[in-house]
């Protein structure tokens, strides 16, 4: 049966306090790449003065049914540090929503629907809510922060600007987590270990064109180089410069250029793309050779628009990869244009750089091994003049122009790609060219020639072989600039990964098991000495942790039983936690109620993320004539222990002849009472003394020539103790509705007791039940009047199934025995 | 507005890192040495004079695989008769067991092969069960033979080795053959931390599992 919403609603809310409110509730959440894909996860959005909080809840169940089965994996503040958005999910019905709260950032996956729509809401109301309080508001929510393990338990998390990500009791879903986190760790450390630098030959290409379509073949600019390249970069600025590409990011031109490109890479090799990103006009394709590809992984990229409204008619695009074990990034940027906005090209850089994110890790541009840096970056030649600068290039003196170059210039200040590495540039100006010529403007603006197309690259192991402008492809007011490196990327021998990785497991392993929770217990097996009704006896065990963690330990349920022992048994503490090295005494306690012949459970003592231990506890049982049935007794003639054992269960087994109309010890006890206690005050109130009952018990079961020996209230107790634990109640369980239905009327009692009660219990009830009258006789000296003894007798006489530890007066039961107080009884005596 | 990000095509990377983490119970009469066999695939080490169990060892012990992880959590169960009824509790969600006999004991294997049946009638559906002849090495003591074993295994579906703890014959091959064995496909993935080390199966939990709680 399917919880509803609503149910599951009322749950959550049963976990926080009343006034903590849960605004709204999401089910079915996953975590994104979470080491789980089960949708177990809740959010719950609780509101406490004013203050917000979302709450990721997991529940034990696939539907939870109490509170209990949910526990709090993590807890984020909706202050002004929080903030979320959405991307779309996996398939249409997904989406994935990314919460960020200071340094942290969580991802969960939600099915789209009524629900969603409706959490959003409530997310959203509740972030705008939160901008005008104070975080110091959140205090209310640090008890939920101190439900955390230990390790996580450092100090407030919410002061230490990082989330902590609680696992409550949940050390192995931990180590899970830790455990893949560490492997990862620990292979990049040891990464040396297992691979070797191979030199794979990286073409990188950046081509301004102005808007055109494509014309031309792009074999001599993208195939320039004898050898085919193992990975091209191709970078495109201004493919497209309509209106509509600029307001909808849409464009046929994507396709037709990428269709120029693929046609224009290297014929000695087959090329398979890897990643196509494009920003309105700025597109970059990275193909592989055909025979890397399978060793490519982790491929995404991002776009970031600079410039007007950051819509991207200027901008960035990267995307990231993996090539065997070294990570790549190729960024292709436009940055914005006019010779004397430099300061402007150096901020969309910064803006590109820190801001452009792939949604996992690694996330930024500079955290990748290998960066490539490529685009019409729009530096230009200051404080010269076009003339000026025609002239120098005739003279052929670069080194004069490249001095006064704006990207060189700003570059040397560190103010735009700081640590990043250009090679000598040998090639003329790529721009600004009259169309289809290599002619330099010759327009009326007559613009300066400038170096406006440029390739870094920034990382280990990268080497530049050529870098050179195409002068042949002349569509552009720009000329396509490219330059090949030969990259050292490291490849993953496998054998020896395999060993590495094996390894390391292999330690991981050793030191998980070395640090599973190590306890010994002092007896594996626990005896009591012979157990007699209602006298516990105390045994001890010790259990001491001889590992190098704190052992939680508790007690626990086997299967199909309700409870961790016996109910003839009590474990104190049943569950505590012992630190290295230390100890615990734990108190076993037996207390016989019922008639055993034995007592024996086997005690499951569980350690917390680590093994069980069994101790069996065990002993023998002393008959009492307490805890038999009537009918057994009134075959018995003498004290039970004095019977032989085939006496004894010819006895119990109802067999042998009826030798008393109500038992032995019923009519010792009564006849005692007669004779010795009708007078005395509170006769059933007062409590005895412990030794005086168990005296008491034994002059019943072992017989003595003595006078019962106790004070006439112990014999009483005795008494009520004796019909309290008879096997069945004087009235049997299944007849007890039915007294309780008559009570109102004598008659229908008494035709109840005549008609269903068997001889023997209802001798033995009438019996009670002149004693009792005969007791009101003295109502002046005892003190009792018939209802309060009704009241008492009747929980005993009509005792519930299970016992309680305090009966509570039922008026129907009082009302039943009452009647028998108050009637004559002879006329009950004889069955119809 | 005009921006595009997001994952772009992904080619076949390759599928190294995905751990498949299996609860594994070994089964059967005390003393054949199902903590011996445990001790030697988990360090490595042998002691002539192993301590009898009296409840359940936990150990954790990973196995790699050409594609895949397999990290086995073992419960190793008390082989005393007395504590039989209490063997539920571990192979409850198993998803493999190794049933040991001595092979020098017939009785042991009589002992071995009501495990079998109990598993087959108690345990989850899918539970990859492997019989273990072990203490090979008094082969000159040998009282099952190996070919009755061998047909009895092919009889019921079991995985089957002659092993030995002490010289550490078979001990590694029957793991990882448990290991090659057991499904791991994404499906059938399951909580890895609920099912994990030490958690307990208890009122709640009750039903066999689906076998195979894989993880990436």
């Amino acid at each position: 049966m399917l919880a509803s919403h609503q149910d599951v609603f009322n749950i959550v809310q049963a976990k926080f306090l009343a006034a903590e409110v849960v605004k709204s509730i999401h089910l079915n959440v996953s975590v994104v790449d979470g080491p789980s894909i089960n949708s177990d996860r809740i959010l719950a959005l609780v509101e406490y003065n004013k203050s917000c909080a979302l709450f990721v809840l997991i529940s034990s169940r696939s539907q939870p049914i109490s509170f209990s089965d949910l526990s709090i994996e993590t807890v984020i503040p909706i202050d002004p540090n929080f903030s979320c958005e959405t991307e779309p999910g996996a398939g249409q019905h997904y989406v994935i929503l990314i919460i960020k709260y200071k340094q942290s950032r969580f991802q969960y996956n939600i099915e789209i629907g009524k629900d969603s729509c409706n959490f959003a809401a409530e997310l959203i109301k509740s972030k705008e809510g939160s901008s005008n309080t104070n975080p110091n508001n959140n205090t209310w929510l640090e008890k939920y922060f101190g439900t955390m393990n230990n390790s996580n338990r450092n100090s407030d998390p919410v002061d230490q600007g990082e989330l902590v990500v609680i696992r409550d009791g949940m050390v192995q879903g931990q180590t899970a987590i830790n455990r893949e986190s560490m492997l990862k760790y620990q292979l990049k450390l040891k990464e040396p270990e297992f691979t070797q630098k191979q030199e794979f030959s990286i073409f990188v290409g950046t081509w301004n064109v102005n808007g055109q379509p494509p014309t031309v073949s792009l074999r001599s600019w993208l195939s320039w180089d004898e050898n085919p390249p193992d990975v091209y970069a191709v970078g495109l600025q201004e493919i497209d410069l309509s209106k509509e590409a600029f307001f909808f990011n849409d464009t046929p031109r994507e396709a037709e250029w990428q269709k120029f490109v693929m046609d224009g890479l290297h014929p000695n090799a087959k090329y398979r793309l890897v990643a196509l990103a494009r920003l309105v006009g700025i597109q970059l394709a990275v193909m592989v050779n055909n025979q890397h590809y399978r060793y490519v992984k982790n491929v995404s990229f991002d776009t970031r628009g600079t410039g007007l409204l950051g819509m991207g008619n200027k901008g960035g695009v990267a995307v990231r990869l993996e090539l065997h074990n070294t990570s790549l990034c190729f960024v292709n940027c436009h940055l914005a244009a006019h010779v004397e906005e430099f300061e402007r090209r150096n901020q969309d850089y910064k803006d590109i750089d820190t801001r452009i994110n792939f949604r996992k890790s690694p996330h930024e541009i500079k955290d990748h091994d290998q960066i490539y840096w490529l685009g019409d970056l729009n530096y230009r030649i200051t404080d010269l003049n076009t003339s000026q600068v025609k002239t120098l290039l005739q003279r052929s003196e670069m080194n004069t122009l490249l001095k006064v170059d704006q990207l060189n210039q700003q570059k040397e200040r560190g103010r735009v790609l700081v640590n990043y590495i250009e090679g000598d540039i040998t090639f003329p100006p790529t721009y600004k060219f009259d169309l289809n010529s290599d002619t330099y403007d010759t327009s009326e603006k007559a613009r300066p020639p400038a170096w406006t197309d440029r390739i870094l690259w920034r990382g280990r192991g990268i080497h530049q072989v050529s870098y050179r402008s195409h002068m042949d492809i002349k569509m552009s007011d720009h000329k396509p600039v490219s330059s090949l490196f030969m990259s050292e990327i490291s490849v993953v021998d496998p054998s020896k990964y395999r060993k590495v990785h094996e390894d390391l497991l292999k330690k991981m392993d050793k030191h998980e098991n070395e640090f599973l929770p190590q306890v010994t217990v002092d007896q594996a097996e626990v005896t009591f000495e012979l157990v007699k009704f209602r006298e516990p006896q105390f045994k001890e065990i010790i259990i001491a942790n001889t590992g190098v963690v704190p052992a939680e330990f508790e007690f626990i349920k086997k299967l199909d039983e309700s409870s961790y022992c016996k109910d003839w048994l009590t474990i104190m503490p049943f569950c505590g936690s012992i630190n290295p090295g230390e100890k615990c005494d734990v108190k076993l306690e037996v207390n016989l109620e019922t008639d055993l012949e034995t007592l024996y459970d086997i005690l499951v003592l569980h350690l917390k993320g680590g093994k069980d231990m069994f101790i069996t506890v065990n002993g023998h049982c002393q008959k009492s004539c307490i805890t038999q049935t009537l009918s057994s007794l009134v075959r018995i003639q003498v004290p039970i222990m004095h019977l032989s054992k085939e006496e004894l269960a010819s006895a119990l087994n109802n067999q042998g002849p009826i030798y008393y109309s109500v038992p032995r010890e019923l009519w010792l006890l009564v006849d005692h009472l007669y004779r010795h206690g009708l007078r005395t005050r509170d006769l059933f109130e007062s409590c005895a003394l412990h030794e005086e009952l168990i005296r008491i018990r034994d002059w019943l079961d072992f017989g003595s020539k003595d006078q019962i020996p106790g004070t006439p209230q112990a014999v009483a107790e005795t008494f009520l103790l004796f019909l309290s634990y008879t096997k069945e109640p004087i009235i049997p369980f299944d007849l007890q509705d039915s007294c309780v239905a008559a009570a109102n009327n004598f008659e229908n009692c008494r035709q109840l007791i005549l008609q269903k009660l068997n001889d023997i219990h209802r001798t033995a009830f009438l019996y009670i039940c002149m004693f009792l009258q005969e007791l009101l006789k003295y109502s002046n000296d005892n003190g009792y009047d018939a209802k309060t003894v009704a009241s008492l007798f009747g929980d005993i006489l009509l005792r519930d199934p299970i016992r309680n530890s305090k009966p509570q007066a039922s008026r129907g039961k009082t009302n039943f025995v009452y009647n028998f107080l108050m009637n004559d009884l002879s006329s009950s005596l004889i069955p119809k | 507005m005009a921006n595009r990000s997001g994952a772009a095509q992904r080619p076949n990377g390759q599928t190294q890192g995905k751990i498949c983490q299996f609860k594994l119970v070994l089964l059967g009469e005390s003393a054949v040495g199902k903590s011996s066999l445990v001790l030697r695939f988990v360090k490595g080490q042998f002691h002539e004079y192993q301590e009898s169990t009296i409840g359940a060892a936990f150990l954790t012990q990973t196995i790699c695989l050409d594609d895949t992880t397999v990290k086995f959590e073992i419960w190793d169960t008390a082989g005393q008769e007395r504590y039989h009824s209490l063997a539920p509790m571990y192979y409850r969600g198993a998803q493999a067991a190794i049933v040991v006999y001595d092979i020098t004991n017939q009785d042991t294997f009589g002992r071995a092969k009501t495990w079998v049946k109990e598993l087959q009638r108690q345990a989850s559906p899918n539970i990859v069960i492997a019989l273990a002849g072990n203490k090979q090495d008094l082969a000159n003591k040998r009282m099952v033979e190996y070919e009755e074993a061998q047909t009895y295994a092919d009889e019921n579906g079991l995985l089957f080795m002659e092993t030995s703890a002490k010289t550490a014959m078979n001990v590694n091959d029957i793991f990882l053959a448990i290991a090659k064995k057991l499904p791991k496909n994404e499906q059938n993935a399951g909580q890895t931390g609920n099912n994990a080390q030490g958690r307990r199966l208890t009122e709640g939990d009750t039903g066999p599992k689906t076998a195979g709680n894989c993880c990436k």
